[in-house]
């Protein structure tokens, strides 16, 4: 479960994104790195620990930074290719978000070095329940993912913006015809995919490690979910991670060889996604899309 | 007179081993390796217009299936290599199969799911593959480098010739009307899924075939062939030198993989400095970099007459 809610935090992020900018953001790990990083520098600052601030406000700190760069870069990449209304969108922007991951992990190697760094934990210790021991860093990861879920659903279903986004998300000529302003929300959903996704970084670099290549398998994974789900739903998103969390602790039983069990433990969600592309590919959840 | 430049640079290619030997040389044979991918991988994308990340892994399953034929039943290299070519052909009948149905970015993750896989696999199944130490391969001509450098410049002539063949005939067409409109083209009686199949098996095989030259030159083959980092290198290189022109392709590999190699003290800048020099090319001159050089330099030698556009294909 705990797992399951992380999984699901960083697979809303690439799942917005898909739903209001009608792309798969190929950088989607290099964002979860971002956002590890930023917050173990802003963690680990002298401003945090001069003024004895919690180390909640550098997570909090962490959201409106994240959420400009996406922001900007929608602005500097992204919209130039829509307003060109190009014939190739799709492909254009594959390209573009698959290299600024290229980009973004080979500016971190040299930048930050090749090493792991552990992000300090926000909670430390355990808790147990019953019988159930869980360490304070994944708990942390599960509540305060938890709560930025919750958070989001009152964004989307609650506010003007949200309404906007989801109309954009639904039929972006419609939503333009009524007075949205479509652009500013494709910058907005990026800004706050990549915020999401950044969070679900720094909250797992609390529980694994911050190095430039973190995001990659976590990035495989969202994936994974967000096709299972359905692209662009955000409902099918959650239940998606929840069935990758399970598949994959079953899946490294199913070999009795530990090493093997151990290595294919990513194959198994590929597998995954590979037949629900083959078979649905619209997702448990997603709506069929009509042929272009 | 188009093909003109094309003649002078076969004819530099050719006279290049007289005045670089050893170090130069190896990097010019792993340039022609890159070429070979990157100029298929652009007809792949370019010309039909399917993003496939898989082609890092085609052309490891080519250097795999070599290396282990080469190894285990002792048949000759050059045979192993075209054998390589023939499996990773079978794996792009494969995967194109599965992904006939597919767009856009469903199609570009299916085949990342692909890659990925495969590269699991081979770290796995340490008993066939070693795992990530790799497979220890015999050189080809025992390492003789001019012989090496020759056949790889071989190679690539005969790939991006039987490429240009494809691309002058009516398949040509037909698939270039499939990048453009693929339900347009299947509605004018164009067979678009026996094409897609057709030019998912042909990129493939040339990856394969990169993929087993590649590994003889080196002499190591391990998973690190089909890292997705290596992907993004192929398509930087065809980025750079214009997706939609295969020469373009073939020599904006061989031009950065140059710059690679002199930019050493930089290590580990450098895919950054690529990333960036990627970004910036889509962003302001999505046709590629070197065919706008191409164009301004052709402006500037005849100033009086219209500026050809060059590199659109």
């Amino acid at each position: 479960m705990v797992i399951g809610t992380l999984y699901a935090l960083m697979a809303l992020g690439l799942s917005l994104i898909f739903g209001v900018l009608k792309l798969v953001n190929f950088a989607h790990g290099e964002s979860m790195m971002v956002g590890g990083y930023l917050y173990y520098f802003l963690a680990t600052s002298f401003i945090v620990h001069l003024l004895g601030l919690p180390l909640v406000v550098a997570l909090a700190a962490t959201v409106p930074v994240l959420f400009f760069f996406g922001f900007i870069l929608e602005q500097t990449f992204l919209r130039p290719a829509y307003n060109r209304q190009t014939a190739r969108y799709d492909e254009y922007v594959i390209l573009v978000t698959f290299t600024l991951g290229i980009f973004l992990q080979n500016l971190a190697l040299p930048l930050f070095g090749p090493y792991n760094r552990q992000a300090p934990a926000i909670f430390k210790g355990r808790i147990r329940i019953g019988d159930l021991i869980i360490a304070g860093d994944r708990l942390t990861g599960a509540v305060v993912a938890f709560a930025v879920i919750v958070v989001l659903f009152i964004f989307l279903y609650r506010t003007y913006w949200g309404k906007g986004l989801r109309a954009v998300s639904q039929n972006p000529e419609a939503a333009a015809s009524l007075g949205i302003n479509v652009p500013r929300m494709r910058s907005m959903a990026f800004g706050i995919g990549i915020s999401l996704t950044g969070i679900a970084g720094a909250l797992l670099g609390q529980i694994f490690l911050v190095n430039p290549v973190m995001g990659v398998p976590f990035a495989v994974k969202a994936f994974v979910i967000v096709v299972l789900g359905g692209m662009g739903s955000i409902k099918g998103t959650i239940v998606g991670a929840f069935i990758l969390a399970v598949v994959e602790s079953f899946g490294s039983i199913l070999l009795p060889d530990p090493t093997r069990a151990l290595a294919y433990k990513d194959a198994y969600g590929l597998l995954l996604l590979i037949v629900t592309l083959m078979f649905r590919p619209q997702g448990l959840f997603g709506e069929k899309v009509r042929r272009a | 007179m188009k093909r003109l430049p094309a003649f002078g640079l076969l004819v530099l290619a050719i006279l290049f081993p007289l005045f670089y030997k050893d170090y130069w040389l190896y990097v010019a044979v792993i340039g022609l390796y890159y070429a070979l991918l990157s100029s298929s991988w652009s007809m792949l994308a370019g010309q039909v217009g399917i993003i496939s990340f898989a082609h890092a892994a085609f052309a490891a399953v080519g250097a795999y299936t070599s290396a282990i034929l080469v190894i285990r039943l002792q048949i000759p290299i050059a045979v192993g290599i075209l054998l390589g070519a023939c499996a990773a052909a079978g794996f792009g009948y494969l995967i194109g199969a599965l992904t006939l149905r597919m767009r856009g970015p469903y199609l570009a993750l299916t085949t990342l799911g692909f890659a990925e896989i495969f590269r699991i696999f081979l770290t796995a199944e340490y008993d066939l593959t070693r795992g990530s130490y790799g497979l220890q391969v015999p050189l080809m001509f025992a390492g003789n480098k001019i012989l090496i450098y020759y056949t790889g410049l071989g190679l690539l002539v005969m790939t991006l010739w039987v490429l240009y063949l494809i691309l002058d005939s009516k398949i040509g067409l037909f698939l270039q009307a499939m990048r453009e409109d693929e339900d347009g083209a299947a509605t004018r009686g164009v067979n678009t899924v026996y094409y897609r199949l057709y030019a998912f098996v042909i990129t493939s095989a040339f990856a394969g075939l990169a993929g087993g030259f590649y590994a003889h030159v080196v002499g190591l083959v391990s998973p690190r062939m089909a890292l997705i980092s290596e992907m993004g290198l192929i398509l930087a290189m065809s980025i750079f030198g214009g997706l939609e022109s295969l020469l373009g392709a073939a020599l904006g590999a061989i031009v950065l993989q140059g710059l690679t190699e002199y930019l050493r003290t930089f290590e580990e800048w450098r895919l950054a400095v690529f990333g960036a020099l990627v970004l910036f090319t889509l962003r302001f001159s999505p046709e590629g970099i070197l065919p706008k050089l191409y164009e301004l330099a052709n402006a500037m030698f005849h100033r009086r007459s219209q500026p050809v556009k060059a590199g659109s294909r």
